[in-house]
Parts: structure tokens; C-alpha cells; sequence
């Protein structure tokens, strides 16, 4: 009720408007992605309660995940890489001569999406939470370090880098006093440096800036207008694009799904989940071959997944205190700048923040759906801004909000200064991701590990306790799933990854208190042992090599 | 074959800076008067874990780019090629840092103005159409997100030494209006800043 209460009123609705329209356009933007817009509006947010702060951020978020559909449409150009597959069959209905039944059926599969994936995240979300009051320093500290080698693993061909990359960011977040003793570290004298570098001038460093100045780097792409023709004959149709969206409810189900699943992964995304979603539709469509010519389904997948990713993303920083993304990655630096430490407790702790984010998801579809029938032409006008125009201009927005947090230049320096260093990493091959998730993590993991020194000095202890072993397997296993991955059906090996990644698991499983979960790891052990058996039948061989959708192919 | 590569300079170069960090990280003392009671943390040691772990990652970076080199990327012509390949992310970061030098003279607004509208046309077309739609922007965007911050947001931005009066100034005079203007309405229902977050 507390949670209702303070989200309902007016100036807390008005911001999530806002936040919603900003996410609109920053989606409708090419090469402007969500993450950079939630990046950008937290500035805003210092002053504001930690629930109003949060609203307007998811606003932004789900605000986001539904603009990219507009210039992934209109023009061809996908708004942000979540839109990517909406582009298939988006684009050519539209050039079919339909785009306003294009934009109406992507607008309603986004809204359904969203409205599926935020029951997901209510009825699930309290039941991990309870599992989190379970947990010990030592469980906390396995967690950290299963988020940071999941997000590595994600990095691309090259995890080493990715693990690099992770490591920079938690050496950057051990720079100033410590947490235990307050002594200063490797801050080399300057007083400045002694109190630590600000999270949001080292995050809009390594991220915005860096993103930006890629954008410019090339003079002629950065004087090009961004896209976008007219729109201005373009109506959207929405009570027909309603009832074929609810006619296929059954792809709209599974995408949704597809989209939660994959937001509950670390570091996944919505990237991911809507190429997956429509592979999945195409999969299962009685007619495949349609799919790339502008079929209904082709925009129902990759749009109702997208935004039901971040009910999955935000079920994983509620309910275990990790980010599912990257945008839940800042919002949990939002949740530290209004001092409260996300945590597998968080929802125990914070109900009514945990509330008010729920709701807030609720209500930011409905929100979206309005906004976005409202002003679609505005929006369309935005992706004719260039770039070099809006990098100037953003940049010195960066510098403005970044002072705004504690009224301090030197923060401005530090922007300028994590600008560069995340230009140079990111040329060089370096993802930027884990060295972000690295420096949120860090002084948690540090605390968790100063804890469990405190209590006992015995590291037998992460092994014997069955969340901490969970995690340490689950983090062994998903360091090498990009390896896994990329040599399933070729080399021999992969054949036995799954049965003993659940063999493995099931360890700790049934090391569990109470009947349950006890069971389910008998069970994840017997499935283990089946999938042995089943293959060791046929003679370990590898399946005939099926085609994989990577995000790189298309 | 010439197995030094981009990548082998980057781990060497890593390396280094985690032997300079491991070296330093033993300069960090527990001060005398906090004795450390048995079992607690040092302050050096979380980070001299962090550090192990950069240096293994670091090492096997290294051999990796020894025996798996990565393909030659492509030419770009010596130092002026490179040059040419980044010189808007240099110049960005080259008139970046002026922007932040010369802000505590003249300072938030006037050197935003500056910064703004310096990139635009270094960045883009230099034509004198070009030129004007480019100070309309800057005065434009630059003048909105400073009255927001500013007027609104009643943030103290940093105020030049040789443009303090010009800046106390429009303080008084914009967002004193601003601020009558609130006041009015305040009399007539509920506060426009009461829908504005306060820093």
C-alpha cells in the first residue's frame, strides 16, 4: 500500500510520462540504445525519492524497448538492437504498404509482452526473494562472482578479455578509502581521489562517451541524418492490429517467455531474446517461408520478447540483488546513490521500492501504448537529428549532470578521464559491460568477503554450503558456455556439457534444507544421467550440424 | 613470423600496470591506532586478490596472443593513417578537456556555449547555413539545460572568475523570474516546483 501510495501521485505519474516519451525517442534514435538513455535521465533522478527516481528510469526503460520498433519499421533501421528482428518483417510490411498496421501490431505485442512479462515478475520475483533471506556472506560472495564471470563469458570470442575487462572494474572500485578501516587506496596523493571515483561519472565515461565518439568517428556517417522519411501519412492501426495480435497468442506466449528467460540470464538482454523469439516463431510457423516478406508473426516474436526481457531483468536485480542487463546494471547504481544496497534480501528489506518497481513495470506498458500512439510523428521527426549534432550537445549534458550529483569538477574530470580509458579498451577488443558490472559489484563483493573472513577463515566453507557451491559451479559451468555454444554439434565434447553441468548441480541442490528442493535435485541429477544414457546409446555422436542464428549474422 | 602484435604490446603494457598496482597495494597500511582484530580484512588484501586475478588473466592474454595471433587488421598507413582513423574521437577529448579547463573562468554556461558549438562545427559541415543552424542549437539546447539545472533544478553551477557578475546576473534576473512566477501560482493550487525534484 506504502508502495501505492508513493508511486500514485501526480508529479511521480508526470515523470513516468516523461520518462517513457524520453525513452521513445531515445529507442526511435538509430544507435542511441536504452542503455545510454537510462544513463543519461539519472541525473535527474538524484533529487528525487528512490521510488520516483526508479519509475521514471523503468519508464525510460520500457520506453525504450518499444521505440526501436518505430525506425526499425518506418525506415529499415533498427532504433536500437532489441528491434533488430523487427526489421525482418516490420520493414517489407511497411513498404508493402501497411505501416500503419505494422506499427500498430509491433506497439500491442510490445504492450502484451510487457504485460506478461510484469506478471512474471510478480508472481515469481517474491518467491526467489525468499530464497535470498537464505543466504550468507559466503552465498553472497559466490553470487558476485558468478555475475561478473556470466557477464565475461558474454563478451564474445575472446572471455579473456571479457574477465580482464571485469577485473579493471573492480580494481576501479577499490580506489579510495576502504570499507573496513577507511584507509586510503591507490589514490597516489590526491585528495580528490581519496574519496573514491563517483559510480555515474565512471559509468556515462566508459559508456556514453564511449559510444558516442564510435558514432562520430566517421565524419561522413556523422553529418548523415539518422534515418527516418516521412511519416507523415502513417496512422497507426489499432484495433486490427490488436485482434491479430491476440489471434496468435500462442507465439505471443512463447516470445514472451523466450524474452523473461532470456532477461533472467545475466547479461543477456533483449538483443538476444528477439532474434531468439523469431527463430522460435519461424521454427514453429506452418508457414516459415513467409517469414522475411512481412508476416504478422515476424513482428509479434522479436516485439512482444523484447520488452518481456526486462520483467526478466528486473526479476534477477530484485530478487538476487544482479543485474539482468545493463540497464538494471545502472539501476542498481541508481539504488546505491539513494543508499540502498541491492542484495538477495532486497525485496525483504525494501518492500516498498520492490513494490513500486513492480508496479511501476505495470504501469510503464500502459503508458508506452498511450505515448506512443500519441506522438509516434514527433518521434519520427527525432531520427532526422545527425549525429554529430547530438553528440555535441549530449556530451555537454554528460558534464552538466555529472557535476549536478555532489556539486563537484572533479567528477567532471573523472567523466573525461574513464571517456578515454574506455575509448582506448573498447578499440582495443575490451567489452565495456563487465568493467561496469565490476564496478557495482565490487565494494559488495569486497564487504561480502570481509564478512565471511570475519566469521571464518576456512574457505572449505564456500564449498560446503550448498548456495555458495550452486553459484561456484553455475559460474564455472557459464564461463565456458560461450565455448560451449560456439562448438555444439561440431566438437565431441559439448555432447556432455548439459548432463554435467545438471549432474554437477544437483550437488548442491540436494544439499538444500527442507523436501523440495531436495527432490529437484534428485531429479536434475536422474536427468543428468538420462541425457548420459541417451547418448552414450547412440554412440556419442553429434547431431547432423543445425544452422545457428547468431546476432553477428544478421 | 613476427609474433609481436598489437595484442602482445596491450598484455605487456597490462602486465606492467598490474605489477605497478601490486607494488603499490603494499604501500597500503592499516593505520596503528586500528589494530586489526583477528579475522578482519586487510585493507591491501581485496585488492591484491583482484590483482592476482588481472595478472593470470593478463599472462594468459599474453600467451595467447604469442601462439594464437590475431589476424592483421587493416593498414592504416603509419602514424598519419591512425591519425586520420581517430581524429574526431581525439579532437572530442582534445576540446572536451579545454571545456573542462576553462570552465572555472568562464565558467558553466559560457564555456558550455563554447564547447557546444566549437564541436558542431568541427564536427560537421562548415557552411555559413551550416554555421547558423549550428549557434541556434548550441544556444538553444545549451540555454535550456542550463535554465533547467540552473532555474529549475537550483543546482550551483560552477560560475567564472571573469564572467561571476554576468552569471549572478542571469541568476537573478531568469531564474528569479522563474521563481516569481512559481510563487503566483502557488497562491492560485499546488507549486510547479513541487513537480520538480529539488537537488
Amino acid at each position: 500500500m506504502l508502495a501505492n501510495s508513493e508511486l500514485m501521485t501526480v508529479s511521480t505519474m508526470l515523470l513516468m510520462v516523461v520518462g517513457v516519451v524520453a525513452g521513445l525517442i531515445a529507442g526511435a534514435i538509430p544507435g542511441f540504445t536504452i542503455a545510454m538513455a537510462v544513463v543519461l535521465v539519472l541525473p535527474f533522478t538524484f533529487g528525487m525519492t528512490a521510488v520516483q527516481g526508479l519509475a521514471t528510469m523503468i519508464g525510460v526503460y520500457v520506453g525504450g524497448l518499444s521505440g526501436g520498433l518505430m525506425s526499425g519499421i518506418l525506415t529499415g533501421i533498427p532504433g536500437t538492437p532489441s528491434s533488430v528482428a523487427t526489421t525482418f518483417d516490420g520493414f517489407p510490411m511497411a513498404r508493402k504498404g501497411r505501416p500503419g498496421l505494422a506499427l500498430g501490431i509491433g506497439v500491442w505485442s510490445s504492450f502484451f509482452g510487457g504485460v506478461i512479462s510484469a506478471v512474471v515478475l510478480v508472481l515469481v520475483a517474491p518467491q526467489l526473494a525468499r530464497i535470498g533471506q537464505e543466504f550468507q556472506p559466503w552465498d553472497y560472495f559466490a553470487l558476485m562472482a558468478f555475475a561478473l564471470t556470466v557477464t565475461a563469458s558474454l563478451a564474445g570470442d575472446n572471455m579473456v578479455k571479457g574477465l580482464i575487462a571485469g577485473f579493471i572494474g573492480l580494481l576501479v572500485a577499490t580506489v579510495g578509502e576502504d570499507a573496513v578501516v577507511g584507509v586510503p587506496r591507490f589514490n597516489f596523493g590526491s585528495d580528490a581521489v581519496q574519496q573514491g571515483f563517483a559510480f555515474l561519472p565512471v559509468l556515462i565515461g566508459l559508456f556514453a562517451f564511449t559510444r558516442l565518439l564510435s558514432d562520430v568517428q566517421d565524419t561522413k556517417k556523422a553529418q548523415e541524418n539518422l534515418g527516418a522519411h516521412s511519416a507523415e501519412s502513417v496512422r497507426i492501426e489499432h484495433m486490427k492490429a490488436a485482434k491479430e495480435v491476440l489471434s496468435r497468442w500462442g507465439n505471443l506466449i512463447r516470445s514472451s517467455l523466450i524474452g523473461v528467460f532470456t532477461g533472467v540470464l545475466p547479461a543477456a538482454g533483449s538483443s538476444i531474446s528477439n532474434i531468439l523469439a523469431y527463430d522460435q516463431a519461424k521454427k514453429y510457423s506452418k508457414e516459415p517461408e513467409k517469414f522475411g516478406t512481412g508476416t504478422i508473426d515476424g513482428i509479434v516474436a522479436p516485439e512482444s520478447a523484447n520488452n518481456a526481457t526486462a520483467g526478466g531483468a528486473l526479476i534477477m536485480m530484485m530478487a538476487l540483488g544482479i543485474p539482468g542487463d545493463i540497464v538494471t546494471a545502472v539501476m542498481l547504481g541508481a539504488l546505491l546513490i539513494h543508499d540502498v544496497v541491492p542484495s538477495p534480501t532486497f525485496i525483504a528489506e525494501q518492500p516498498t521500492i520492490a513494490y513500486a518497481i513492480f508496479i511501476a513495470f505495470f504501469l510503464a506498458n500502459f503508458i508506452m501504448l498511450a505515448m506512443q500512439s500519441l506522438t509516434l510523428r514527433g518521434f519520427v521527426a527525432v531520427t532526422r537529428v545527425r549525429m554529430y549534432m547530438l553528440a555535441s550537445v549530449i556530451l555537454f549534458y554528460c558534464a552538466l549532470g555529472v557535476f549536478a550529483l555532489n556539486n563537484v569538477q572533479f567528477d567532471m574530470w573523472t567523466l573525461f578521464w574513464f571517456g578515454v580509458g574506455g575509448f582506448v579498451l573498447r578499440s582495443l577488443g575490451f567489452p565495456i559491460v563487465p568493467i561496469i558490472l565490476g564496478v557495482v559489484l565490487g565494494n559488495i563483493a569486497e564487504n561480502a568477503l570481509a564478512q565471511v573472513i570475519a566469521i571464518s577463515t576456512d574457505p572449505m566453507m564456500f564449498l560446503t554450503r550448498p548456495w555458495s557451491l550452486f553459484f561456484i559451479i553455475l559460474g564455472l559451468f557459464s564461463s565456458f558456455f560461450h565455448v560451449y555454444q560456439k562448438n555444439r554439434s561440431i566438437k565431441r565434447w559439448t555432447l556432455g556439457f548439459i548432463p554435467a553441468m545438471c549432474l554437477f548441480l544437483s550437488i548442491p541442490v540436494f544439499m538444500m534444507e527442507g523436501v523440495f528442493r531436495p527432490v529437484l535435485g534428485v531429479g536434475l541429477g536422474l536427468f543428468g544421467l538420462y541425457l548420459i544414457v541417451q547418448r552414450a546409446r547412440s554412440g556419442w555422436k553429434l547431431p547432423d550440424a543445425e544452422p545457428v542464428m547468431e546476432v553477428g549474422d544478421l | 613470423m613476427n609474433r609481436i602484435n598489437r595484442d602482445t604490446i596491450v598484455a605487456i603494457i597490462l602486465l606492467l600496470l598490474v605489477g605497478f598496482f601490486a607494488y603499490s597495494s603494499f604501500a597500503i597500511k592499516t593505520p596503528v591506532f586500528e589494530r586489526l582484530a583477528p579475522g578482519q580484512m586487510g585493507p591491501g588484501f581485496w585488492p591484491r586478490i583482484i590483482l592476482t586475478g588481472l595478472a593470470i588473466m593478463g599472462l594468459i592474454y599474453l600467451f595467447q596472443s604469442i601462439v594464437n595471433p590475431p589476424p592483421p587488421g587493416e593498414k592504416r598507413g603509419g602514424l598519419i593513417g591512425w591519425y586520420r582513423h581517430y581524429k574526431n574521437p581525439i579532437w572530442c577529448f582534445a576540446v572536451f578537456a579545454a571545456f573542462l579547463t576553462i570552465i572555472p573562468v568562464l565558467g558553466m554556461l559560457i564555456a558550455g556555449l563554447i564547447f557546444v558549438f566549437s564541436l558542431m562545427t568541427m564536427l560537421g559541415p562548415k557552411d555559413g547555413l551550416a554555421v547558423k543552424r549550428h549557434v541556434l542549437t548550441t544556444f538553444g539546447t545549451v540555454g535550456g539545460m542550463w535554465f533547467i539545472f540552473a532555474c529549475l533544478l537550483e543546482v550551483q553551477l560552477p560560475k567564472g572568475q571573469l564572467t561571476s557578475v554576468f552569471d549572478e546576473w542571469l541568476l537573478v534576473n531568469i531564474c528569479g523570474i522563474v521563481s516569481s512566477i512559481g510563487e503566483l501560482f502557488a497562491d492560485a493550487g499546488p507549486s510547479c516546483s513541487a513537480l520538480m525534484p529539488s537537488v
